[in-house]
């Protein structure tokens, strides 16, 4: 297991490796580029050309993509074309109130989720069963833009219970978090139910019963563990995707996040920014997928990874 | 008679006592001190250096953490502020600037001509990053004269020069920072203005404070918080909420609905920025001034003013912005007219059947896409086919940009915001022919030697009035040329509470709440 660990960990540095060769090389194929944007609209040529050779950004391109895997190796990602910081800093600012509100987010999810998944499994084409699927319908297709935006409008402005941006209290975490965690929920909830529903119809669930076994004990121990796996994974990759940044909910909620941080880096064409920052979603998002696995031979002793 | 002279006398000294104390009261109420002022923005700063700076919302916010030599009141008019006078030599060569004695930096250092020498030696040095060095690339050098008085030695007799003088593009630094922080100066701005920087949390907020070494009057609000809001209608909401005080550029959509609320007040002067649909005068279709007159012609610009930009601009009566010294109204109007537009399409023997490629860029200026669909929906309508791309600003700009050879703009959608109230950053650095790209983004190609020469000439001219002549000359040559299909003018929009009294907005998309108060 700890051979197992170690060796995913090495393997990320080749895929990481790609991830930067393929940004590098297709960053500089958009056209526009840093120098231009920070000089804005009336600076003259030599101004641009200033700037340009600033950046380093006259270089060959290979020239460039050494240098930039030379600091990598120090673990330093340069500094960022607008602001001069390193960026290391700028992603570390901003890390913090990312992984709030996904954990936050991932969190009411699964609290919210997978119950309702469970009841409208064991009570299929009741009531509730079309309560839960039509609000994960509701949930899945509603903008989140629109509904953060309807959330300001009545806990902000009508009722002025909380703040409708900014960071600084819990009290600025609540809209977002609820904001992010209504679309995750509904695919939650949705893969629960479907999964749920396929282990309820199995042989061992039937035989459960029949061994007269209370029906809470049936589903929780018999059923659910065994349906846990789709939704462990389905989990994961949202918790993986929450972590790459909510652009929209952060706009929507003045929320400094990376989400935010990376749109911004790309209509600037800030190239290390963007280099970075998509660098550590990529670390982030392999760790997450290596943390599923485990889980996955946590719950189900059959699979076992050497 | 007497008597009632005498008592009617009293009694007017009584009013007169009574209203002074009242005032007395007044005035002491309105100095009280404002704790926090909240402020909602869209944008986080990139750098807090003056020089670097490219937009005015952070020209804006380094007069005050740094304060400028000269101060352009909304009014136009020229205030001393680190500067007290100044003398121009006949032949405008030389520019004498007297500076305030007794000015201290926030971090105590004291103020003088070798920091503002300093200060020019920086902007001036060709290897650093000032974007907007072509406002004072005329200086060649600063000298100082004595501790107070400095010199500007000039490669060229530059009239507008004043109106740079006011910008912090020429603030000073405090010199003990600089050494400090070299350069990262930019994120630990010092400087010798009413506010200093007190707290900076990227992408979430910038927090100054009042700077107690400030030499002018003490400013009545103690924080200014610019809270970081990218999304306009959650800045509304925040404003209608009570959680911010001021909202910069707010929706022109819901102007209407927050000039109805009575606890908001809307302002919204007219800008210095233009919006126009470049035309291509040396390729293409519209090389036919006939054909960019009729293009003129062909649109409704009040329309687009009054149902797209909800009236937060005004359509454009000359060239240049009215708010600039040099604009005139010009006499001829093209007012929308299809059936003239029509009529010199075909005078121009235009071809109806080529497409014409318009471009547009996308949340750049006030609904800049929907503006261009509507001008492409009007030249359709006299048969004219158009296509229209639209493109995210760094591809939009880089494709400006291509020299005539590799062009491949024929209408495109660009605004022109001049950074202080005279039509030659206007008219010079759009219509020149040393402005046409690579060089600048005088992207409509228009080159007219009769046209450079004025323009030359008017840099020279050190009579006002002489050289306002000379502007609004040039003004109808460009007018009658039509390089653009002059759109609009934009409106300068800033929503705040109704208790907000006195704050000062100018039409150069800035606001000062240095001296506010509030009821």
């Amino acid at each position: 297991m700890f051979q197992y660990v170690i060796k995913r960990l090495i393997s990320t540095v080749p895929v990481l490796l790609g991830i930067s060769l393929l940004l590098f090389v297709m960053l500089r194929m958009l056209p526009g580029d840093p120098a231009q944007v920070l000089a804005g609209q009336m600076a003259t040529p030599e101004e641009v050309e200033v700037i340009r050779h600033q950046l380093g950004l006259d270089r060959p391109i290979h020239v460039q993509y050494a240098l930039f895997l030379a600091r990598l190796a120090h673990l330093d990602l340069g500094r960022s074309a607008r602001t001069q910081n390193p960026v290391i800093q700028e992603i570390w600012a901003r890390l913090p109130n990312t992984v709030l509100l996904a954990v936050l987010a991932i969190s009411l999810a699964c609290l919210f989720g997978i119950p309702a998944g469970i009841v409208a499994a064991v009570r299929p084409n009741s009531w509730i069963d079309y309560l839960v699927t039509s609000s994960a319908l509701v949930g899945i297709s509603m903008p989140v833009f629109w509904l953060g935006l309807m959330l300001v409008v009545v806990f902000s402005v009508l009722l002025q219970w909380l703040p409708a941006g900014g960071t600084g209290s819990w009290k600025h975490v609540v809209l977002p978090s609820l904001t992010l965690a209504s679309f995750v929920v509904a695919f939650i909830a949705r893969m629960t139910r479907s999964s749920m529903l396929e282990v309820l119809s199995q042989d061992y669930v039937t035989t459960a019963r029949a061994k007269g076994l209370k029906e809470l004990w049936v589903i929780t121990k018999h059923a659910l563990k065994n349906a846990l796996i789709p939704i462990i994974t389905v989990v994961g990759l949202q918790f993986g995707m929450l972590l790459g940044g909510a652009v929209l909910t952060e706009t929507v909620f003045a929320w400094p996040g990376l989400g935010r941080l990376i749109v911004d880096s790309i209509l600037a064409r800030d190239y290390p920014m963007i280099q970075g920052t998509i660098l550590v979603f990529g670390l982030l998002y392999i760790l997450v997928n290596l943390v599923v696995d485990l889980i996955y031979a946590v719950v189900d002793p059959r699979i076992r990874y050497e | 008679m007497k008597g009632i002279r005498g008592r009617t006398k009293g009694f007017i000294l009584c009013i007169a006592a009574v209203l002074a104390l009242g005032l007395t009261c007044q005035a002491r109420l309105a100095t009280a001190d404002i704790k926090e002022l909240r402020i909602g923005i869209g944008i986080d700063a990139d750098t807090l250096n003056p020089q670097e700076q490219t937009t005015s919302l952070f020209f804006n916010m380094c007069e005050l953490i740094y304060d400028t030599l000269f101060y352009e009141t909304p009014e136009g008019k020229m205030e001393p502020h680190l500067a007290t006078g100044y003398e121009v030599s006949k032949d405008g060569l030389t520019w004498t600037i007297r500076l305030r004695k007794g000015v201290k930096f926030s971090d105590g250092t004291p103020f003088d001509a070798h920091v503002m020498k300093l200060t020019f030696d920086r902007a001036l040095d060709p290897k650093r990053r000032v974007p907007l060095r072509f406002a004072i690339n005329m200086v060649k050098e600063c000298i100082v004269v004595d501790d107070y008085t400095i010199q500007l030695k000039l490669k060229f007799p530059f009239a507008p020069l004043l109106g740079a003088l006011a910008m912090s593009l020429v603030s000073p630094i405090s010199p003990a920072a600089i050494e400090k922080y070299g350069d990262d100066v930019r994120q630990h701005p010092v400087g010798a203005g009413p506010y200093k920087l007190a707290e900076w949390v990227k992408g979430d907020r910038i927090v100054l404070v009042r700077n107690d070494n400030y030499w002018g009057p003490k400013p009545t609000v103690e924080r200014l918080v610019f809270k970081i809001v990218p999304e306009t209608a959650t800045r509304e909401a925040m404003l209608r909420a009570g959680q911010i005080d001021i909202c910069y550029k707010p929706s022109p959509a819901n102007v209407k609905a927050l000039k109805a609320d009575p606890k908001i007040t809307v302002e919204m002067p007219l800008d210095t920025r233009t919006i126009f649909m470049g035309m291509n005068c040396q390729k293409g279709p519209t090389k036919n001034k006939l054909v960019r007159q009729a293009f003129n012609y062909a649109v409704d610009k009040k329309a687009i003013v009054k149902k797209i930009l909800f009236d937060t601009a005004q359509p454009m009566d000359g060239p240049v912005s009215p708010l600039l010294f040099g604009y005139a109204r010009m006499d001829h109007q093209y007012d929308y007219n299809p059936k003239k537009a029509k009529e010199l399409l075909k005078k121009a023997n235009f071809d109806f059947s080529r497409t014409i490629h318009m471009r547009t860029p996308n949340g750049r200026y006030l609904f800049d896409r929907q503006v261009s669909e509507t001008v492409q929906a009007y030249l359709q309508a006299i048969g004219v086919k158009v296509e229209l791309r639209t493109y995210d600003w760094p591809t939009y700009i880089a494709g400006l940009l291509k020299p005539l050879d590799q062009t491949e703009l024929e209408l495109f959608l660009l605004g022109w915001g001049p950074l202080f109230l005279d039509a030659d950053m206007a008219l010079y650095g759009q219509f020149t022919c040393e402005v046409n790209p690579p060089k600048g983004l005088g992207s409509s190609f228009y080159c007219n030697p009769e046209y450079d020469a004025i323009m030359k000439q008017s840099r020279l001219e050190l009579d006002r009035e002489k050289r306002r002549q000379l502007l609004i000359k040039a003004s109808k040559i460009i007018w009658e040329d039509c390089p653009w299909i002059w759109l609009h003018v934009e409106k300068f929009v800033i929503a705040y509470s109704s208790k907000i009294k006195g704050l000062v907005v100018t039409p150069t998309e800035k606001f000062y709440p240095t001296y506010v108060t509030m009821e």
